[in-house]
């Protein structure tokens, strides 16, 4: 089908923009899906999904994820407020990432399961499905552990951890 | 939900005094990865069992250690303080621990302490094994040592619950533990704990002839 390469958002009049690739190799393709309906209290997570789901893209946007949509729709609702790119980029950094100093006992439900949902990224990533065909299901690894470092967590004193 | 002290018949736990019944607890503060691993260990074959006023999750485990069969209950509970309250009933009876925190963050190191210290209040013996989790974000620290772990001769396993690393070794370790600290421990403090608990319910029945039954509930609670 389609190789997706790059995604970005146009501010005026706003669209996401996909650059991909079609079957003719080597050749770069353009298109521009207008954002309607969409303004400075819009739920960025729920047009990310409604643009993916939308018949007429969907199968444009297979290979974009949904993270990355709801990047590019906070980036505009950002805009709509006035907001500086770079103020934008730092909040996007700051929900996007875990902070970890971060007591995570103290959140409530609904914020952890956005620190949940962030951790889920690399999580995946790593993840060894038992559909894969390399699965294992019992893996044991053990680390020499000779010529060990401190992890600089613990304190100095000795009998301090 | 804190205000709900009533005692589930899915939460008796009596049942952890037979031979053949081994109650395990996962604790550690919220995120590191609790769940994860349990669901590792035990891929799709169990059906947990959610107890949302406890902040729990129940698995049901059947192993084979030494030709003899055990049925292992695993308690997942939940990090957050807000359950602070049912802590109590997690420690109850168990026969292990499994003490995880998480590689990527300081705090839940540091938590350790904290974690390691109640459960001792409660279960002064029972083998407690730490936990590593998520080496698969960083290798690196599988070269470190964690001064936790030596100062309290606990074992240290280094673990992913993605990727799968000693995931499986882990929890069967963990389940030979708490056999054999079955076998072998005499649970002065499960006495202890049902001594004072019927000395409550003879005194609530006492007090509130009519309102016997609520008073053992709330009396139970208590343990
Ligand atoms: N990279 C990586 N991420 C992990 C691993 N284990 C868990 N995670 C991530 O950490 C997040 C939290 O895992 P949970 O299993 O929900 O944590 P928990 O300890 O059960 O948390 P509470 O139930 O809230 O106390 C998950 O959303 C995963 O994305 C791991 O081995 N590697
Ligand atoms: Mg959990």
């Amino acid at each position: 089908m389609c190789t997706a390469k790059k995604c970005g958002i146009r501010f005026q009049p706003p669209a996401i923009i996909l650059i991909y690739e079609n079957e003719v190799k080597g050749k770069n393709r353009q298109r521009i899906m207008p954002v309607r309906n969409f303004s400075k209290f819009s739920d960025c997570t729920r047009a990310a999904e409604q643009l993916k789901n939308n018949p007429r893209h969907k199968s444009y946007l297979e290979e974009v994820s949904p993270k990355q949509l709801e990047k590019l729709f906070t980036l505009l609702q950002g805009h709509l407020c006035g907001q500086s790119l770079a103020a934008t980029m730092e909040q996007i950094q700051r929900e996007t990432a875990i902070d970890p100093e971060e007591d995570m006992n103290k959140l409530d439900d609904k914020e952890l399961a956005k620190r949940k949902s962030i951790m889920d990224e690399l999580f995946e990533k790593n993840q060894k499905k038992k559909d894969d065909p390399d699965f294992v299901y019992d893996i044991e690894v053990e680390f020499a552990q000779d010529e060990l470092q401190s992890c600089g967590w613990d304190t100095e004193s000795a009998d301090e951890f | 939900m804190a205000e709900d002290r009533s005692k589930p018949s899915e939460l008796d736990q009596e049942k952890y005094d037979a031979d053949d019944s081994v109650k395990i607890i996962c604790l550690g503060d919220s995120a590191v990865g609790k769940s994860k691993l349990m669901e590792r260990f035990l891929m799709d074959g169990f059906q947990p069992q959610q107890l949302s006023t406890y902040a729990l999750t129940l698995y049901k485990h059947t192993a084979t250690v030494d030709g003899k069969t055990i049925l292992v209950d695993f308690w997942d509970t939940a990090g957050q303080e807000r359950f602070q309250s049912m802590h109590a009933s997690y420690y109850h009876k168990a026969h292990a621990c499994i003490m995880v925190f998480d590689v990527q963050r300081k705090v839940t190191y540091k938590n350790l302490s904290t974690w390691y210290a109640e459960l001792r209040e409660f279960r002064p013996e029972i083998p407690c094994i730490v936990v590593a989790n998520k080496i698969d974000a960083d290798l690196q620290v599988t070269q470190k040592s964690f001064n936790f772990a030596r100062k309290f001769s606990l074992p240290l396993y280094f673990v992913s619950a993605a990727d799968g690393t000693n995931v499986v070794k882990l929890f069967n370790d963990a389940i030979r533990l708490a056999v054999s600290y079955k076998q072998n421990s005499q649970d002065f403090m499960d006495e202890v704990l049902e001594e004072l608990e019927n000395f409550k319910l003879e005194q609530k029945e006492e007090d509130e002839p009519d309102q016997a039954h609520s008073g053992r509930i709330k009396s139970l609670s208590l343990a």
